[in-house]
């Protein structure tokens, strides 16, 4: 027996750890001490995931999800580690899925629940949904070279979707997605550019509200083309606007951030080179697909089916109309912009107290929807970039990768806020703890549950602060698309479902709060004033005082029923069509119809589509069937606002009548 | 005065049959069993005449002393894999009609391979129970016409009795109905369907488990109803059921030994829902229908708190058919043989059934 110590003995855990932790956050691995919190050191949620991957390919160990927390400190993470080494791989709740290759990278592949989202939205299936769910920015570039840039950019945008097969991908009709091959016809998106290098300044604003209005109207749609739509205004001066439509269907907002960056890496170099991928979008899903087969997804499903019961509703805001009344052709944003040493004594400030700055700022948000709502017990959307670790790759991969989760908050009242967002990092870390079932799986649950269509969690928070340091750095030049100038940098989104959404993120070292809403729900001066209570809030944190004070909450926990529209209540649709036997051959068909579909017996008129098993993107594959076969069908919309039998056949009769002459 | 002989009158199902026929006020009873204690007390409690007799029916002359005297021969002793037509043979030969709750094709055949002569003028309507018995009868109130689809879902959480086990057990294979199978223009489709888990069924409480399995008698309903597509499938409130026969038929022993485990799972489904049965189906009719016919589909159920008691019911209502001389002479199920409307009407108002409705 030899004595000598092998690779993986315990000593070389830590060493392995602390190079990873070095590489990571950029810090001397011999200087990072044993009880240091990786949170401590500059590490957040997103640096943590690929933590993790790289624990799993150099060490070969899986960590369970809820191994690895933001506190965890050097010492711990090595102890987790030889926990797991001696449980043997996946006894706990490591990814009980390895990622594999498909044999067929052209084969199509299903869409990730929130891509149902968008997919369904984008059939008006929402209340509260656009013809296209995407985003849209445009940013200013100077010192271009005009003769070069347009080649430049072609070029960049083709050996970008070599390298990135969703810059490829397609949508079908079904709720599928498949990449096109390179060659097929249409595969290689090419940008469309503008030549207003003679034009007048008035010629010019005019055209960029023009091309502005429509790309923030209408978004790429990958059920007819590419997923993404580039512009380039070459503008007087050696100026110039690069314009990106992007369509969440086939990207994230994790995504939209490495499309720039690698765009203008490969447009500043034509012989710049990518490092390759491993794996690609298509991949990741299939693999999710079979992890729904295993012991962790149930252990997780069941422990967020155990919670349904007590989940609160989303904050009681006063609403001046039915989200299902309003047609909203975009959302209206609010901006403000907290400056980069503010930000940096705020980042200060969080890491001293041992709280993310997502948790920090998802604590403000609460604290003020809690005083705009009047109760502090509330239930909170959030949307997640992170990606499973399920390969080391995966971080680089443009991809509809998104998911949400929901967060239940219950603000204590006579707390300070540092004890507040103590809870609620603590609250969060619970709950993305068991994020192998993905928030938009539980809302269908919780809404199959409270037999309602009304969405179960319409306000919503994203984080990405931290991010942009896992991409890596952005370039400031383009090469002949000259410099990057983000002083006027215009965007916007568009999701479907969302009422409220709350961003924070990072530009240009400055934190960035934005609020995106349909404008027509609510009362202007209402929202006014939670924006401007938002940064009063977070400038009194970055200067300290704010962390320690107790924090001024409504007394009562849920809402006091108030006469008036609020959203945590909106109005079901009463139409009760009845049960029993379907009364005519079209309802027969109907429920036939939803039996192929569902694979259940269908027998009653009164019965629902969502308590039968059905979901969402089934709607939609429901109504192209009955379109098809009785010549006519309501929208996915009509659909959820009785979706009995009795209520879809009463909504297609309508429709059958109204086709008539 | 007219006799009526109730063999196995002292059982789960026989005792119902006897209150029943007591209460129709249709003749004397003659109550037979083995064990004369039990017999005698279920004379005691029954109003009107009722005699107990002490009978082993695997005894000849027992059996052929029980049926001399009758008017016919009601019986309720199992199990019907052993009894087959014995019964019936000896209540014939004794100039009597037969009606027996259990038995099925098989004990028809059996009869009929060489049919005693007075068959030509006598009636022995076998399976006169809940399933098989209304589970083939009951569906043809929805047909008026040819249909497209025909659905039957039965069952439920009910005690099951050794003796009906062993029945349960044994009533496997071919001869009796296909796992899987639906009934598809004409001709047996196997692997058609698959077992339905956690689904919702009009009549039936909360979330159930349905197999699909096309007995004979519901093949031969679609056939004789013109059906393009029958689906048949047993409905358990719990998995339990379904997985103990599995198991059993799964092992290559005697069947005995796996009595008690399909009993206790029938317990263990009791215990979830407390005990009910539902008989539901639902029929849509073809595309051309027949003239007159509605283009609706059209439903029934029935329910029950006591499958088997209700069994008992239905022995007594068809004892009543024959007596009423209608149902014709000759060895046939009662599914084929009695007058449906008749038979739901009287059930309608028999304190057993708890529903019984067709829209
Ligand atoms: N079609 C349907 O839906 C349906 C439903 C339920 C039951 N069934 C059938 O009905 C029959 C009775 O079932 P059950 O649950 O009522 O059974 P049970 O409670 O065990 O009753 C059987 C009765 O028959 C008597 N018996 C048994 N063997 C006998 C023999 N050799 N000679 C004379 N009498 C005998 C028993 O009394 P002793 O032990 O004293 O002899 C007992 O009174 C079974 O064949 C069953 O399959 C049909």
């Amino acid at each position: 027996m030899s004595l000598s110590r092998g690779p993986h003995d315990d000593s070389s855990v830590e060493g392995e750890l602390s190079r990873i932790w070095g590489e990571l956050l950029d810090v001397d691995p011999d200087t990072i001490p044993a009880d240091a919190s990786f949170l401590r050191l500059g590490g957040d949620s997103v640096l943590a995931v690929r933590m993790s991957a790289m624990v799993r390919r150099r060490l070969a160990v899986e960590l369970a999800l809820s191994d690895v927390t933001v506190e965890i400190t050097l010492a711990q993470l090595a102890d987790a580690v030889r926990r797991r080494r001696t449980a043997g791989n996946g006894a706990h709740r490591a990814l009980p899925v390895e990622i594999e290759h498909r044999a067929d990278p052209s084969a199509p592949f299903p869409l990730m629940p929130l891509q149902q989202g968008y997919f369904v939205g984008q059939h008006d299936g929402w209340e509260l949904s656009y013809e296209s769910a995407h985003f849209y920015a445009d940013f200013g570039l100077t010192g271009l070279d005009g003769d070069e840039a347009a080649e430049a950019l072609e070029d960049a945008l083709a050996r970008l979707a070599l390298h990135q097969p969703m810059l490829r991908a397609r949508i079908t009709p079904q709720g599928e997605q498949y990449v096109l091959a390179p060659d097929a016809p249409g595969a290689i998106p090419r940008p469309r550019v503008y030549d207003l290098r003679e034009s007048t300044p008035q010629e010019v604003e005019a055209h960029l509200l023009a091309v502005r209005h429509e790309m923030r109207t209408t978004g790429p749609n990958p059920l007819h083309g590419p997923g993404l739509d580039v512009r380039l205004s070459l503008l007087p001066g050696d100026r110039g606007r690069l314009h990106t439509g992007e369509s969440l269907l086939i990207m994230d907002g994790w995504s939209a951030t490495l499309l720039n960056r690698e765009l203008l890496t490969l447009a500043a170099d034509w012989n710049a080179v990518l490092a390759p991928l491993d794996v690609d979008f298509g991949d990741y899903v299939t693999s999710l697909g079979r992890l729904r087969d295993s012991e962790p997804y149930a252990a997780d499903r069941d422990w967020w089916h155990a919670r349904l019961g007590d989940v609160p509703r989303p904050p009681a805001l006063p609403l001046r109309a039915d989200p299902r009344d309003v047609r909203a052709s975009t959302m209206e944003t609010l901006e403000n912009h907290v400056a980069a040493d503010r930000w940096a004594a705020l980042r200060d400030q969080c890491a001293s107290r041992e709280v993310t700055p997502s948790a920090a700022m998802l604590t403000a948000f609460a604290v003020v929807l809690a005083r705009w709502a009047g109760h502090r017990r509330m239930l909170l959307n959030s949307l997640q970039l992170n990606r499973l670790p399920l390969h080391p790759d995966i971080h680089r991969v443009i991809g509809a990768f998104a998911t949400t989760m929901l967060i239940p908050v219950e603000l204590a009242q006579g707390r300070t806020f540092a004890d507040l967002a103590g809870e609620i990092q603590r609250t969060f870390t619970e709950h993305a703890a068991h994020n192998l079932v993905s928030g938009v799986e539980v809302s269908r649950e919780l809404a199959r549950r409270r037999e309602t269509t009304r969405p179960v969690a319409p306000v919503v928070f994203q984080s990405t602060l931290g991010m942009d340091a896992a991409i890596g750095a952005q370039a400031e030049s383009a090469g002949p698309l000259g410099d990057l100038n983000f002083d006027d940098f215009h965007h916007q989104l568009r999701t479907p479902q969302v009422a409220l959404e709350a961003r924070f993120y990072e530009m240009r070292d400055e934190l960035v709060l934005v609020f995106s809403l349909v404008a027509e729900l609510f009362h202007t001066e209402q929202v006014d004033a939670a924006f401007a209570d938002l940064l009063a809030l977070v400038e009194t944190l970055a200067d300290g005082p704010g962390w320690d004070r107790i924090v001024d909450l409504p007394a009562a926990a849920a809402p006091d029923p108030v006469p008036g529209l609020t959203l945590d209540r909106l109005p079901e649709h009463d139409a009760d069509h009845g049960d029993g036997p379907p009364v005519d051959e079209l309802e027969q068909r109907i429920c036939t119809v939803w039996e192929e579909i569902l694979g259940v017996p269908v027998l009653d008129r009164g019965a629902g589509f969502f308590a039968l098993g059905g979901d969402s993107l089934l709607v939609v594959r429901t109504l192209a069937r009955i379109a098809k076969e009785v010549g006519g069908a309501p929208s996915v919309r009509e659909f959820l606002n009785a979706p009995t039998v009795a209520g879809v056949a009463a909504a297609v009769r309508a429709r059958l009548a109204d086709a008539r002459p | 005065m007219t006799v009526i002989g109730v063999l196995g009158g002292a059982g789960t199902v026989g005792r119902v049959a006897v209150d029943r026929l007591a209460g129709y006020g249709l003749g004397e009873l003659r109550i037979g069993g083995r064990d004369i204690d039990r017999v005698t007390a279920v004379c005691r409690a029954t109003p009107g005449a009722a005699v107990p007799v002490r009978v082993d029916l695997r005894d000849p002359d027992e059996l052929r002393a029980f049926c001399t005297g009758c008017r016919v021969v009601v019986n309720c002793a199992g199990p019907s894999y052993q009894v087959l037509d014995t019964v019936a043979r000896a209540a014939l030969a004794a100039g009597a009609d037969y009606v027996d709750a259990g038995g099925d094709l098989t004990a028809v055949e059996a009869l009929e391979s060489a049919a005693p002569p007075e068959l030509a003028e006598r009636a022995a309507v076998f399976s006169a129970g809940v399933m098989p018995g209304l589970s083939g009868l009951l569906p043809r109130l929805l047909a008026a016409g040819p249909l497209a689809r025909l659905d039957g879902y039965v069952g439920g959480a009910a005690r099951i009795s050794e003796l009906s086990a062993v029945d349960v057990l044994l009533t496997r294979g071919p001869r009796f109905g296909t796992a899987l199978a639906a009934w598809r223009d004409g001709r047996l489709a196997p692997g058609a369907l698959a077992p339905l888990h956690d689904v919702t069924l009009p009549g039936f409480a909360g979330r159930v488990h349905a197999w699909p399995f096309l007995s004979a008698e519901f093949a031969r309903l679609a056939t004789e109803l013109d059906v393009a597509e029958a689906r048949n499938y047993t409905v358990y409130v719990t998995d339990a059921i379904p997985r103990a026969l599995a198991e059993a038929w799964a092992d290559d022993g005697p069947i005995e030994r796996h009595v008690a485990a399909v009993v206790a799972a029938a317990e263990a489904d009791l215990a979830a829902t407390g005990p009910y049965y539902t008989l539901l189906f639902q029929a849509v009719p073809a595309a051309m229908p027949a003239p007159g016919q509605s283009k609706a589909p059209r439903r029934l159920i029935l329910r029950t708190p006591d499958s088997y008691a209700l069994s008992g019911v239905v022995a007594a209502i068809a004892t009543r058919e024959v007596l009423d001389g209608r149902v014709e002479p000759g060895a046939r199920s009662a599914a084929e043989c009695l007058d449906a409307a008749a038979v739901f009407a009287r059930l309608s108002g028999d304190p057993l059934v708890t529903q019984a409705e067709i829209r």
